[in-house]
């Protein structure tokens, strides 16, 4: 684990910044997670050690966009690259957060940090350099759609930092694409804070290549009347962890989640889900997919938190799984913990393979086995996949997780 | 709009076996050491490889960490501070039931236990335990006939002490947790129940657990043996009186149960809780396991809990065997400060097997209620199937509710499915019964009951009206 020795015996602190310098303290103290911890417990240490494996590398090598523009108004950013942006038009306003400001609020988040739970972020801000984080205000309605691209190149450990601010009153669609070369490892870590009224249908989708590895963080604060829409979807990672982090500050918000994990070979991709409610009237949809098949591990842990002052809070999680091979497995842990008594929350959770009747119905009509199978998988796919903004038309998803099925 | 104080009101009700029975006691000193153990064992004249037994779990246990991964708080238990061992004075050997302390059979008498011969109508078998020792086992002869041996764990120590060194922790190892291994050590009592092949239990057997005295804990052993296509079922009930201190039970429970064997086990818990500031209270830590060792064989676990301070408890099934079947149906109840810690573990490891969780729980006051299972389908369980249901009622706004499901699945051709709500008494539906002249303690005690009747119906028909009765006592009262 090169990184974790260096950070234990980092001392030449001269060309960071204050903010790595802080986190890099923190994590001295104790450079890795707790491996008994809830949130580690299910964690494979050896494909973490893995991930620690590569050295940082600041510098982003050239890569290939998966797909080609929508439109000529789509914004399109790589975090590393192009980060200059500055648009003000009559609707709307896109502009780069400024230094100071930027600083502030990371600060901010680091003092709520636990070592435990935020372990990625705080390895992540002490990883990336000022190139590397992406700091965005937009403001505004009828803005054109935006996609932020972050990548990790091969033999490299890169880690990319994402930190957006929603005005009032603002509506946006942004689409992030987290994508990893032959034997990398990417750190992304997204911070969003939505401001009251605002809207936004982000989309997350990240995969790899052979033996990439992924820690993905996304922390959201949302005030009141705020409107926060998530679609992601996670696949071809050796190893990945995408941690979610939603806090409702002051309740009388609205957040739908809807994610999909896929497995194969030997791999381990697992989601993380922590949902506060701290005031009243809030609102919670979540649907959790995951796909497991031959050697691989699909893990979901989602907690839901209504503490006393958020009454009236209406909150489901649910989560689905397809275990299709013998060798494969499945955890997952849908929680709940309540104190207000006036509140609606429920939670599910199923693990099965494909549905056999339905396969057989299908067969009875001469469709063969594989594609049968495949239509079933592709309505399992399609609910999730229609959530993730922008890509949906161009960008077909869909084929390409089915063909490599 | 409810009446926040109404509600508070009707969950309040005092603790009706409080009482201590004033009875000379025979106590050895506090603390816990190899000593002790093997004092215990003397008193109770037991074979080698239960003392062996003994000193092996307590070694284990001395290595082991108190665990603190359950949603729990309460101030450390000092266990040096606790009498290991505690028991009425009477003499020596008792052949009929005359011959027992008529302060014991009051207490019993006062705490509802057919002990008395008169009562025989009521066909339930009955070994009654009293802080350390079994007083009492009724019906003997009559089970004897058909073969079923139900004795005290420490007659059936010496008189059937082959089946004892068989079973004895295969199912709970006494490495298996804390609380496990402490009691491995230093069980006192208990009840043993072996049912022979081919034999239905003529009548349901019981056993009642009462702590009488204040700085003793109690440390029960259960373990039941249900041979090739026998049934039972096993009821178990608990009290203990009011002392402003908090008093130790960790029992261990333990089944096994062969092909096409059925053991039902019900449980009604009802410790002293401790008072509204929370003080005084049972710490209820039990570790309760069954095997379902052969083909389609059958464990079921229903359980009312009610009582005790803390209660940190896991009726769980291993299902070994092809096609056995677990199931387990709670309901907790937390009032005040109590704070419950409870659920099931349901290991699929056989094939083709199936099991059923319903879990309702009801926190009221400042109480803590949570909700923890485990479901797991290994490699080789396929056919399987589990379904779960947990829910919670809330009454009052300071009361929590949590529930954490873990659910892991190695095997494609199983299935698992789990759901969970949480819900309040429902405005709409108090002012529908109330509008229908019903008073409001009644329908919130009729609706608490419709919540739990799912489990109800799970319970023996004694049992099912005990409980019954005991929610209804939990929530009513004071209205008036």
């Amino acid at each position: 684990m090169e990184i974790i020795e260096k950070i234990k015996t980092n001392k030449s602190t001269d060309n960071l910044t204050e903010i790595q310098k802080i986190c890099l303290h923190k994590l001295q103290s104790s450079p890795l997670p707790n491996p008994k911890s809830e949130l580690w417990r299910l964690s494979n240490k050896s494909k973490l050690s893995n991930f620690l494996d590569y050295s940082v590398n600041e510098n982003n090598s050239k890569f290939d966009i998966p797909y080609p523009k929508n439109s000529q108004s789509t914004i399109r950013l790589i975090i590393g690259e192009n980060c200059q942006i500055k648009l003000i038009e009559k609707n709307y306003s896109i502009q780069q957060l400024s230094e100071d400001k930027l600083q502030k609020y990371i600060k901010e988040q680091i003092s709520f940090f636990n070592q435990n739970e935020n372990w990625s972020d705080l390895l992540n801000l002490s990883l990336s350099c000022k190139n590397n984080i992406l700091g965005l205000k937009i403001n505004g309605s009828k803005i054109p759609p935006i996609e932020i691209f972050s990548h990790a190149s091969s033999n490299s450990l890169n880690a990319k930092t994402l930190v957006i601010f929603l005005e009032k009153n603002c509506n946006v669609e942004l689409l992030q694409v987290n994508l990893g070369q032959e034997n990398s490892s990417l750190s992304q870590s997204t911070f969003f804070c939505m401001k009251e009224n605002s809207s936004v249908n982000h989309g997350v989708v990240s995969y790899g290549e052979n033996r990439s590895n992924l820690l993905n963080s996304l922390n959201v604060i949302q005030q009141k009347n705020s409107s926060y829409n998530l679609g992601t979807l996670h696949f071809k990672f050796d190893y990945s962890r995408f941690e979610i982090s939603i806090k409702q500050a002051a309740g009388n918000a609205k957040t739908n989640i809807k994610g999909m994990q896929i497995t194969k070979k030997d791999e381990q991709i697992s989601t993380y889900t922590k949902i506060e409610f701290n005031g009243p009237n809030g609102f919670l949809d979540q649907i959790n997919k995951s796909l497991a098949d031959d050697k691989s591990h699909a893990i979901f842990e989602g907690s839901i938190i209504v503490p006393k002052i958020a009454q009236r809070t209406d909150a489901s999680q649910l989560s689905r799984n397809l275990l299709l091979s013998n060798l494969a497995q499945i955890d997952t842990k849908p929680q709940l913990e309540i104190i207000a008594d006036d509140v609606k929350c429920k939670h599910g959770a199923t693990i099965s393979q494909l549905n056999e009747e339905e396969l057989f119905y299908m067969r009875t009509r001469g469709i063969t086995l594989k594609e049968a199978s495949k239509l079933q998988l592709s309505s399992f796919f399609q609910e999730i996949i229609s959530f993730i903004p922008i890509s949906k038309d161009k960008w077909d998803l869909l084929d390409k997780l089915l063909n490599e099925n | 709009m409810v009446n926040e104080n109404l509600v508070k009101d009707v969950v309040k009700e005092p603790y009706k076996y409080g009482f201590v029975t004033d009875i000379e006691t025979e106590k050895i000193e506090k603390g816990l050491n190899e000593d002790i153990i093997k004092l215990i064992s003397q008193k109770k004249e037991e074979p080698k490889f239960l003392l062996d037994f003994r000193l092996k779990a307590f070694k284990k246990w001395q290595k082991m960490k108190e665990p603190d991964w359950a949603a729990l708080g309460y101030k450390k238990i000092d266990y040096q501070d606790i009498i290991y061992y505690s028991a009425p004075k009477q003499k020596e050997k008792i052949s009929s039931l005359d011959e027992v302390d008529p302060k014991l059979l009051e207490t019993f008498d006062k705490l509802g236990i057919p002990l008395t011969e008169q009562k025989k109508l009521t066909n339930v078998a009955v070994d009654a335990v009293f802080d350390s020792v079994s007083i009492a086992t009724t019906f003997r002869e009559e089970l004897a006939k058909h073969g079923v041996i139900f004795c005290s764990i420490s007659e059936a120590v010496k008189n059937h002490a082959d089946l004892i060194e068989k079973y004895l922790g295969t199912v709970v190892p006494a490495s298996d947790n804390y609380f496990a291994a402490l009691n491995s050590a230093v069980f006192s009592d208990g009840s043993f129940v072996f049912i022979p092949k081919g034999v239905t239990c003529p009548m349901d057997l019981s056993s009642y657990f009462r702590i009488n005295s204040g700085d003793s804990g109690q440390f029960e052993r259960t373990l039941i043996i249900a041979e090739e296509s026998s049934s039972v079922s096993y009821l178990e009930g608990c009290t203990a009186p009011m002392f402003d201190t908090n008093t130790l039970h960790a029992a261990v429970v333990e089944l096994i149960a062969l092909d096409d064997a059925s053991i039902k086990y019900s449980t009604v818990q009802n410790w002293y809780a401790g008072d509204e500031e929370g003080i005084g209270g049972i710490f209820n830590f039990v570790t309760k396991r069954g095997k379902c060792l052969g083909k389609r064989s059958k464990i079921s676990w229903s359980q009312v809990e009610t009582g005790s301070a803390i209660t940190w408890k896991y009726p769980s099934c291993l299902l070994l065997g092809e096609e056995s079947v677990g199931e387990f149906y709670s309901v907790a109840l937390t009032n005040n400060l109590q704070q419950a810690d409870t659920g099931t573990k349901m290991i699929h490891i056989g094939p083709k097997t199936k099991s059923t969780i319903v879990s309702k729980g009801i926190s009221a006051g400042n109480s803590k209620n949570s909700y923890r299972g485990l479901v797991k389908m290994g490699t080789k369980a396929t056919g399987s199937r589990n379904y779960s249901q947990c829910d919670s009622m809330l009454i009052g706004d300071q009361a929590s509710a949590n529930t954490f499901p873990y659910i892991k699945s190695q095997q494609p051709n199983s299935e698992i499915e789990h759901e969970a709500s949480t819900c309040r008494i429902s405005e709409d539906q108090l002012f529908y019964l109330q509008s229908r002249g019903i008073e409001f303690e009644e329908a919130v005690s009729m609706m608490v009951s419709g919540f739990c009747r799912d489990v109800f119906n799970q319970l023996p028909m004694e049992f099912a009206a005990e409980a019954d009765k005991l929610l209804a006592l939990k929530l009513e009262g004071s209205v008036g």
